[in-house]
């Protein structure tokens, strides 16, 4: 499963640690925050996994395999902050509370805000599973949703046709609220 | 209304979907750079080495004469030998128990000489200058030919700084 991120041996997977941290970051956030932590916690959360990586570094081979153990890492330090501070809420999405007002009067940015205003009221009339594997979806290139296929609690294979159906069903909200569509 | 969301497909109602998440949610400020300063120090993971025999005194002024120093970590144990050179300067002999390939690095106040241990531990600096030092005892490095077990197989291992006095 290449990616175009990284060589296949040790050294080459040290060396672009560098690149690596920024690519993979945003996706790993998004997976503790999907997992119903705030944010404080999930920036702990994607730091230990991090961390952890190096001393595993010598028993991973691939990339893809270095992304579906940073994955599995963040998920299960989720899970377990989330049981240390009893508030893990799985129904209730704080991070999909607050959509930011524009920060400008810039007609565009007026326009764009408006259009994600809409977005996310129609992701908010999905079920909080079609929320939560969007959420995940919108950071993992096609290729790769093997790999969160088990984080989502599903069988490999079924990511791709639940995505589809999930996107379906957005889009026949995004009508409904005759918005930005 | 018309855009471009319209009549794209799933992959832009995706890319919207991104953009949104980007927007309300980001991943904080400084993230990436304080993981990748927690990562650059979990790699290092440095053990330090404590000085556990020393023969001959180590405070300034002494008899300059051949002295033997023993440094312990949990990892390793080196020992180094301390001899005068007719200029004035240091030679130190070292070995590493247990023996094994290293890079080992002695590093004074201004700049550092380095150095690699052999396949028996052995490792030697023929002309050191007189000063504070202490020795980094790192991973061999990759590609010097030699099998090691990775560079994350090994921790780095710091001694104490010495002094390495003066000739009497």
């Amino acid at each position: 499963m290449d990616d175009g991120l990284a060589a296949g041996d040790d050294d080459g997977l040290t060396a672009d640690l560098d690149n690596l941290i920024p690519a993979l970051t945003p996706l790993l956030w998004n997976v503790a925050r999907a997992a119903g932590l705030s944010r404080e916690d999930a920036e702990d959360a994607v730091q230990t996994a991090w961390t952890s990586l190096i001393s595993h570094l010598d028993t991973i081979r691939t990339p893809g395999a270095l992304k579906a153990w940073l994955i599995t890492t963040t998920q299960r330090e989720a899970w377990r902050v989330a049981a240390v501070a009893r508030r893990q809420q799985p129904a209730d999405h704080e991070w999909l509370m607050t959509i930011p007002d524009p920060l400008g009067g810039a007609d565009e940015r007026a326009l764009e805000a408006e259009e994600q205003r809409a977005l996310w009221r129609a992701l908010r009339t999905l079920s909080p599973r079609c929320q939560q594997l969007l959420r995940i979806v919108a950071f993992v290139p096609r290729p790769d949703y093997d790999l969160v296929a088990d984080w989502l609690g599903m069988s490999r294979g079924s990511v791709g046709p639940t995505r589809g159906r999930c996107l379906d069903k957005l889009r026949l909200a995004l009508r409904a609220e005759g918005g930005s569509q | 209304m018309t855009s471009d969301g319209a009549q794209a497909g799933h992959g832009g109602l995706l890319a919207r979907l991104r953009e949104l998440f980007e927007s309300a949610d980001p991943v904080p400020d400084g993230l990436v750079e304080r993981i990748r300063f927690s990562v650059a120090l979990a790699s290092m993971e440095a053990e330090l080495a404590h000085l556990t025999d020393a023969e001959g005194e180590l405070v300034r002024g002494a008899p300059e004469e051949s002295r033997t120093i023993t440094f312990d970590s949990s990892s390793l144990t080196i020992m180094i030998r301390i001899d005068s050179n007719a200029d004035g300067s240091a030679r130190v002999d070292g070995w590493l128990a247990p023996p094994q390939p290293r890079q080992v690095e002695i590093a004074l106040a201004d700049g550092s000489i380095t150095t690699d241990a052999d396949e028996q531990g052995r490792f030697a600096f023929a002309s050191v200058p007189r000063g504070t030092a202490r020795l980094v005892v790192r991973p061999p490095q990759p590609g010097s030919g030699r099998s090691s077990p990775g560079p994350f197989g090994m921790n780095t291992v710091l001694t104490p700084t010495l002094v390495l006095l003066a000739g009497a």
